[in-house]
């Protein structure tokens, strides 16, 4: 019976309502686990690069200007708010926000600096608490194995995979241009 | 005589105002309940006329094969709704029915449909030219109906002239045999004329992408739009004047104003189908017309003994 | 009979063929034969073994064994036994035997062999270029260990035009995409058409392909692959980020821990749940009902919300590492969980009842895109597609992975083989998706979210798994690798095999149903032709002709 079923399709409309919300005349505020942009605090960070060494998408460089200072930079252009970062840093210094409006058109709004000064401990010269491997988070110990080289100038991701040996691949990253 | 011509002039151009005015006006409420039905809030009330403006504003960019025949088409669209609009009482007595009789009003509806042929047809890609041939194929099955209506009402009142036929004529004096089945016709098959789901089929959207509409655009498609709206009142206003007519004796404000609360009536009636109907393909439609058309030759028969 | 069953059936019938077998499980089975009898084998499981065909995949083992590997996947539905028939091709002039003659699912696998490592299918029925585009020049082989990911051929040809069939004798070329308002994603189908009548096509697509699998072997670990396999789809992402983890995890033999299993098959239930209303939705669009579609994206909705507040995210829930879960749902999360799923039910059962009863969405869907029993065996097409025709295959009953084989639900078939019966197996699949998620939730025990990985994970082992998509089954193969990356990652997503049948099915079809056929079957796939750019300084106007706008986007910035 076409006509029946169709008032019963209309009854169910009818129950509904208006459900259209009059977002962005009123804000909506996303709930408190939501993953928004990364917020970085250098005050807690201890320059430990777990971060740096887990984004997926090669978002965070690391570089050491000399033997005391390190340089982390979020670039924040290609960022899939996946989260690890925040997940693995020890010192909980990173924050996914609720800001989910994100566009802009100058890299600066969204891109976040910290420089250390990274003293190191008079026994045994490391700079920090290398976790140890009950308390490791599990994805740090499936991360690639190598060293960082990052070309904070030029905003590339270079990760070297065998250090020292002739022949051995430079896995090296997309060179973007943000200007034009 | 001279008087007669300048007041049917300004008649008819009362008429074109009123319809160019209103026609906007029954699109937005029709949004606006489709929205609703749709559990969604829905364009303002005043939005078919932001559009229209929107849309005349924009360039006119001439894509399709033969763009000179493709302005003509436009043109001569909304050119002849508007004289259809003229031969049709909207509340109160037509203006030119002294001189425009049944006839006429069936060749000019027709030619609207041809119209937009036409404008498919000139603008000559794949999918406007398979949405031109759905449009004729509706028209071949639709425009006799409309016909026979009219020749049922004519038959009735033993004359042509608009302004006996348009006014709740098909009913005849007896058992109103034929009136009742060509009320029924005319509801069912209200919904293509206006080319709404589930008859929409020239213009299927998700399937050939806007049918013979596709290569307009700016302020061509603004007249297109603005006469397919046009065209809406057209038909709401005919189908209440042969078949709801009581109440356009009253006293002239009233009549007016009764006249276009029974043609939003029949707007939402048609807003309601749409919104609740898929559209049906082109072979299923003509099956179901088909019949429609037998049933409206039985009318005539019957129409022709005085029912 | 056990995956030792079907190896010894193998040996029986090609003995002296079969060069070494590996038996990691009573359900898997991996056996290394001689190329030379590859019709040979592919037809005794195809056909006579009744097998159902799933992938063909190529390898590059050329720096360990010296040669390129052919595989064909095979599953044995009713035995939960997924078989890997390896095939061992010499590293010169690379070639074997094409088995499309004797398995027609097989085309573009094979045709992908092809484009990706230059191994030569002899025989192919139809040996046309599928995945790279058309400059591309030949002899250069993306997935090929010694081509860079990176790399960009000199001998591009950027004028060289794809070469389109002719069509049959009184049909016009009808194109259908790659623009089209009823596609998502850009493919195109050339459709020949008499009259009304569509007589044929030619598909042309992978037009957004990316090169996920070159970049899981070159430039990502283990780590990221499941983030960035969850953008390998908008609707089915989950699936695949678990299928990756899935895939190694079986391949190193990590256990997960029963809570994590237990979250994961609740996600994925709830993604078929978003998935299957967001189809019945748009398939109501197709055919013009937009009242329905509006309708079912609002019964929808909170489910979303509530992804959105256990995992972060509408839909990249970002849920899958190797070894476990990252998000973890709380006894808060359930009492949410269970009162949507109540409500979500409670709206669902009306809205089912008055579809069922209408006859004008019958009048479009009924007795179109027909799809039998015979097709889906022939085109090895999975899901709703094959279980409305018939088929019962259903990868979550068959080929048990999570925590499937504890909970009980039923799997929906229908006969008629049509869209409408598409429509009825993908509304009624959300009842046993709402009984699974409650049976999970009951059953889920307190516990860690990831299992300890001890070592690093062991080189050179393969894994495969079969997970249902709400597409259908979606095969991932695994082989893992040094370095923390794999050394092969294979994807075979359910609308792969499907889109090969679609020529069939809207064959002889008036060409109104092209689109509500070709949106049955939920294709998940991901061009301009002008582009005008103003100069807001000057105001001077510029169009771009087709081959200036490619050669804009192909300029290398310095």
């Amino acid at each position: 019976m076409s006509i029946l079923s169709k008032l019963m399709e209309a009854q169910v409309c009818l129950e509904a309502g208006r459900v259209t919300m009059p977002y962005p005349f009123q804000p909506r505020t996303p709930p408190t686990t939501f993953r928004g942009r990364p917020i970085f605090d250098g005050k807690k960070c201890i320059g430990c690069a777990g971060c740096a060494n887990n984004c997926p998408a090669r978002e965070i460089l690391v570089f050491d200007p000399c033997q005391e200072i390190r340089v982390l930079k979020y670039l924040g252009r290609r960022c899939t708010y996946c989260g690890r970062c925040a997940d693995l840093c020890p010192e909980k210094a990173i924050t996914m926000s609720g800001e989910f409006e994100n566009g802009t058109n100058a890299i600066g709004d969204i891109s976040q600096t910290i420089e250390l000064f990274m003293s190191t401990c008079q026994r045994c010269g490391r700079c920090f608490d290398e976790p140890t491997e009950g308390k490791r988070n599990p994805l740090e110990k499936l991360k690639m194995k190598g060293y960082r080289f990052d070309d904070l100038k030029n905003e590339r991701w270079i990760f070297r995979s065998q250090a020292y040996l002739e022949g051995q691949p430079v896995v090296d990253d997309i060179a973007i241009d943000l200007k034009d | 005589m001279d008087r007669n011509v300048v007041g049917m002039i300004l008649g008819g151009l009362v008429n074109v105002a009123i319809a160019l005015l209103l026609a906007p006006f029954f699109q937005g409420v029709l949004r606006r309940v489709t929205a609703r039905i749709q559990s969604r809030q829905g364009p303002p009330l005043m939005q078919p006329y932001f559009d229209i403006f929107k849309l005349l504003g924009k360039e006119d960019i001439e894509s399709g094969e033969t763009p000179g025949m493709q302005r003509v088409a436009t043109y001569l669209l909304l050119a002849t709704v508007l004289a259809a609009v003229c031969l049709i009482p909207l509340g109160f007595p037509a203006p030119f029915s002294g001189s425009g009789d049944v006839i006429l009003l069936v060749y000019l509806i027709t030619f609207s449909g041809i119209c937009t042929l036409l404008a498919g047809a000139a603008a000559g890609s794949t999918y406007s030219l398979v949405g031109t041939s759905r449009e004729m194929m509706m028209m071949i099955a639709l425009d006799p109906i409309f016909a026979i209506t009219l020749v049922i009402g004519a038959l009735h009142v033993k004359s042509l002239r608009l302004d006996a036929v348009l006014n709740g004529s098909v009913y005849s004096s007896g058992f109103p045999a034929a009136g009742l089945i060509m009320l029924v016709v005319m509801l069912l098959a209200f919904q293509a004329y206006v080319g709404r789901v589930p008859f929409d089929i020239s213009e299927a959207e998700t399937e050939i992408m806007e049918g013979p509409l596709i290569e307009y655009s700016g302020p061509k498609l603004a007249m297109f739009k603005y006469a397919q709206a046009v065209k809406l009142v057209v038909y709401a206003a005919l189908f209440v004047a042969l078949f709801v007519p009581w109440g356009n004796t009253f006293p002239l404000p009233l009549a007016f104003i009764f006249f276009w609360v029974k043609v939003l009536v029949l707007v939402l009636l048609s807003t309601f189908l749409a919104a609740t109907h898929a559209r049906y393909r082109i072979d299923q439609a003509l099956k179901y017309y088909a019949t429609f058309l037998a049933v409206s030759l039985g009318a005539v028969v019957l129409a022709s003994f005085g029912h | 009979m056990v995956a030792r069953d079907r190896l010894n059936q193998l040996k029986e019938k090609f003995g002296p063929a079969i060069l070494r077998s590996d038996l990691p499980n009573d359900r898997r089975l991996h056996v290394y034969i001689d190329p030379a009898s590859v019709k040979a084998v592919c037809q005794y499981v195809f056909r006579d073994l009744d097998a159902r065909y799933v992938i063909s995949i190529g390898m590059d083992d050329r720096p360990f064994s010296g040669k390129f590997l052919v595989q064909h996947h095979f599953a044995f539905d009713a035995d939960k036994v997924l078989c890997s028939l390896i095939f061992p091709v010499a590293k010169d002039n690379p070639k074997i035997d094409s088995i499309t003659s004797v398995v027609p699912a097989a085309n573009w696998a094979e045709r992908e062999i092809r484009d990706m490592f230059g191994v030569e299918p002899v025989g192919h029925v139809f040996p046309k270029r599928l995945i790279l585009s058309d400059g591309w020049p030949d002899g250069v082989h993306p997935l090929r260990k010694d081509v860079p990911w990176n790399h960009v051929p000199e001998n591009f040809d950027p004028e060289r035009e794809f070469k389109f069939e002719e069509p049959p004798e009184g049909c016009t070329v009808v194109p259908f995409g790659p623009f089209h308002p009823t596609l998502d994603e850009p493919c195109h189908f050339r459709l020949f058409v008499e009259g009304e009548y569509v007589r044929g096509c030619e598909y042309r697509g992978f037009m957004a392909h990316r090169g996920i699998e070159k970049l899981s072997e070159t430039v990502l670990g283990y780590n990221d692959i499941p983030v960035m396999a969850e953008r390998i789809c908008g609707i089915c992402g989950c699936v695949h980020s678990l299928a990756f983890c899935s895939a190694t995890e079986a391949a190193a033999g990590i256990q997960l821990p029963p809570r994590a299993s237990f979250i994961r098959t609740i996600m994925l239930e709830m993604e078929r749940l978003h998935s299957h209303l967001l189809w019945v939705g748009l398939a109501c669009h197709i055919v013009g009902f937009d009242t329905l579609f509006m309708q079912a994206w609002r019964i929808r909705e909170p489910l979303m919300w509530l992804c959105e507040k256990i995992t972060g995210n509408r839909k990249t829930y970002g849920l899958g590492i190797i070894g476990g879960v990252r998000w973890d749902i709380t006894d808060e999360l359930k009492g949410e969980v269970r009162a949507l799923l109540n409500s979500i039910e409670s709206q669902w059962i009306p809205v089912v009842k008055a579809v069922v009863g209408d006859k004008n969405i019958q009048a479009r869907t009924s007795g179109v895109g027909i799809c039998d029993k015979a097709l889906c065996k022939e085109m090895g097409m999975v899901g709703p597609m094959a279980r409305a025709g018939g088929v019962d295959i259903d990868c979550r009953r068959d080929h048990p992975y999570a925590s499937y084989e504890q909970v009980d639900f039923n799997v929906i078939v229908e006969q008629s083989g049509d869209v409408w019966g598409r429509v009825l197996v993908r509304a009624k699949e959300v009842f046993e998706s709402i009984k699974i998620v409650r049976q999970c939730l009951d059953k889920m025990e307190p516990g860690p979210l990831v299992a300890d990985i001890k070592d690093e994970l062991p080189v050179g082992r393969m894994g495969m798994i079969s997970i249902e998509a709400p597409r259908g089954e979606s095969h991932h193969t695994v082989l893992t690798g040094e370095s923390n990356r794999p050394r092969r990652w294979r994807v075979r997503a359910p609308t792969y095999q499907n889109l090969q049948g679609v020529p069939a099915m809207i064959k002889d079809q008036q060409l109104a149903d092209m689109t509500i056929s070709l949106g049955s079957i939920d294709p998940c796939f991901s061009c301009t032709d002008r582009l005008e750019t103003i100069d807001i300084r000057s105001g001077e106007k510029k169009v771009y002709s087709r081959a200036q706008l490619l050669e804009l986007v192909r300029a290398k910035k310095a």
